[in-house]
């Protein structure tokens, strides 16, 4: 009989070692499936979020799209709020005194998902031609037409990768 | 390998040739085993993850076809002028119950009525692929308001674990706990809780929205 020779322990090893990175590979795959599918829903929901939102100042008449900035601590505007390009501390479109919670600018929102999120919402004059100058009345300038109000909805969450955003321009054009 | 060949190789490799013999029967059975069990651990958590896989993928499918679903009737009702939301029976629903049908007239200049008056009903009507849940319905018609169980009706979302979506809320009853604010449009809140294991269960994705009536008077 010719001399036996097995498998040494660290040939062993290393075929083991091979197969289960091909293995884990594998599960890798399934795993970035998984997290796309996840990072699809919070986008789908962030921005079920914000069309809410933009549906709601869509059903309410021209001067009634507003914020409210004088409620205190609900309204309140912190950094992440003003640091945001939608923000304007000069042309933003407040008085809006109702109890609804649809005008204060950061609101908490869960969504369809289940998760929080917060939405921002930003409402500033804009002027298409011309100056705005919001005292004494909000306007353009003689000669310009009519502003307009920009209404901006930021919907974040550390779960996004960069925020959900949605922006109208409302007017008083036809009816309302 | 010629004599030549052979000569060239190192001592030791020459000694390791020589030695080369096949497996015997037992060292492939022994190999053979320890293969299957590395196998078989490695694949039941293969198994786990292509269910978890198959699952999520089914959710989000069912989430997608409930928020097109969505995306159809906002399109047609921000085209109609009212929306009445009913029971099953057609019998109009005072404002802040839910409902589970509503029925708007399209004008003809709507994309969606195909160029003459149209009778539009959305409805929930009980799930084929789920029982215990709701699909919901469109169902068009040229002369009135159809009900759920006219003929011709297509699905547009399934997996609804509520029979009543609808609800129109007014200045003084809420839906969802939100009031229409006085002086605006009509608005429909629609409230669609989707979940492909039936009511109750974990992991439910719950589609909440409003729709105003673009087309329709401010009160």
């Amino acid at each position: 009989m010719r001399s036996e020779e097995g498998f040494t322990l660290i040939e062993l090893l290393i075929a083991m070692v091979v197969l289960t990175i091909g293995i884990l590979a594998l599960i890798a795959a399934y795993s970035s499936g998984y997290v796309a599918l996840n990072r699809a829903t919070r986008v789908s929901s962030a921005r079920l979020i914000a069309d809410q939102q933009m549906e709601r100042f869509r059903a309410v008449q021209y001067s009634a799209v507003k914020l409210n900035t004088t409620c205190g601590a609900l309204c309140t505007e912190d950094a992440t709020f003003t640091g945001d390009p939608a923000y304007s501390s000069t042309a933003q479109a407040t008085g809006c005194t109702t109890t609804d919670s649809t005008c204060l600018p950061t609101q908490t929102k869960t969504g369809p998902d289940g998760k929080s999120y917060r939405l921002d919402t930003y409402i500033t004059y804009n002027c298409w031609s011309g100056t705005l100058s919001t005292s004494p009345s909000v306007t353009c300038g003689t000669g310009n037409p009519s502003p307009v109000k920009r209404v901006t909805v930021v919907v974040r969450s550390s779960s996004l990768t960069a925020p959900v955003r949605e922006a109208s321009t409302f007017t008083t054009f036809p009816t309302n | 390998m010629g004599p030549t060949a052979r000569a060239r190789l190192p001592r030791r490799l020459r000694a390791r040739a020589a030695a080369e013999g096949g497996f015997t029967l037992v060292e492939l059975i022994v190999t053979l085993a320890i293969l299957l069990i590395v196998v078989a651990s490695l694949s039941s958590v293969l198994v786990s993850a292509t269910k978890t896989e198959v699952d999520a993928n089914n959710r989000f499918q069912a989430q997608v076809q409930a928020r097109s679903g969505l995306a159809q009737l906002t399109r047609e009702l921000h085209c109609a002028k009212s929306v009445t939301v009913t029971n099953t029976a057609g019998t109009s629903l005072l404002a802040g119950s839910s409902g589970s049908r509503i029925a708007a007239t399209l004008p003809s200049t709507c994309t969606t009525s195909g160029g003459v008056t149209l009778f539009v009903t959305w409805c929930t009507s009980a799930s084929t692929l789920n029982t215990s849940d709701w699909a919901l319905y469109r169902v068009t018609s040229t002369s009135s308001a159809p009900l759920c169980s006219a003929s011709g009706k297509i699905k547009w979302a399934d997996y609804l674990t509520t029979s009543t979506p609808f609800c129109l809320p007014s200045t003084s009853a809420a839906c969802g706990g939100v009031l229409r604010p006085s002086g605006s449009l009509p608005m429909l809140h629609i409230t669609m809780p989707v979940n492909l294991k039936g009511p109750g269960a974990i992991e439910s994705y719950n589609v909440v929205d409003d729709i105003a009536l673009r087309n329709g008077t401010h009160t």
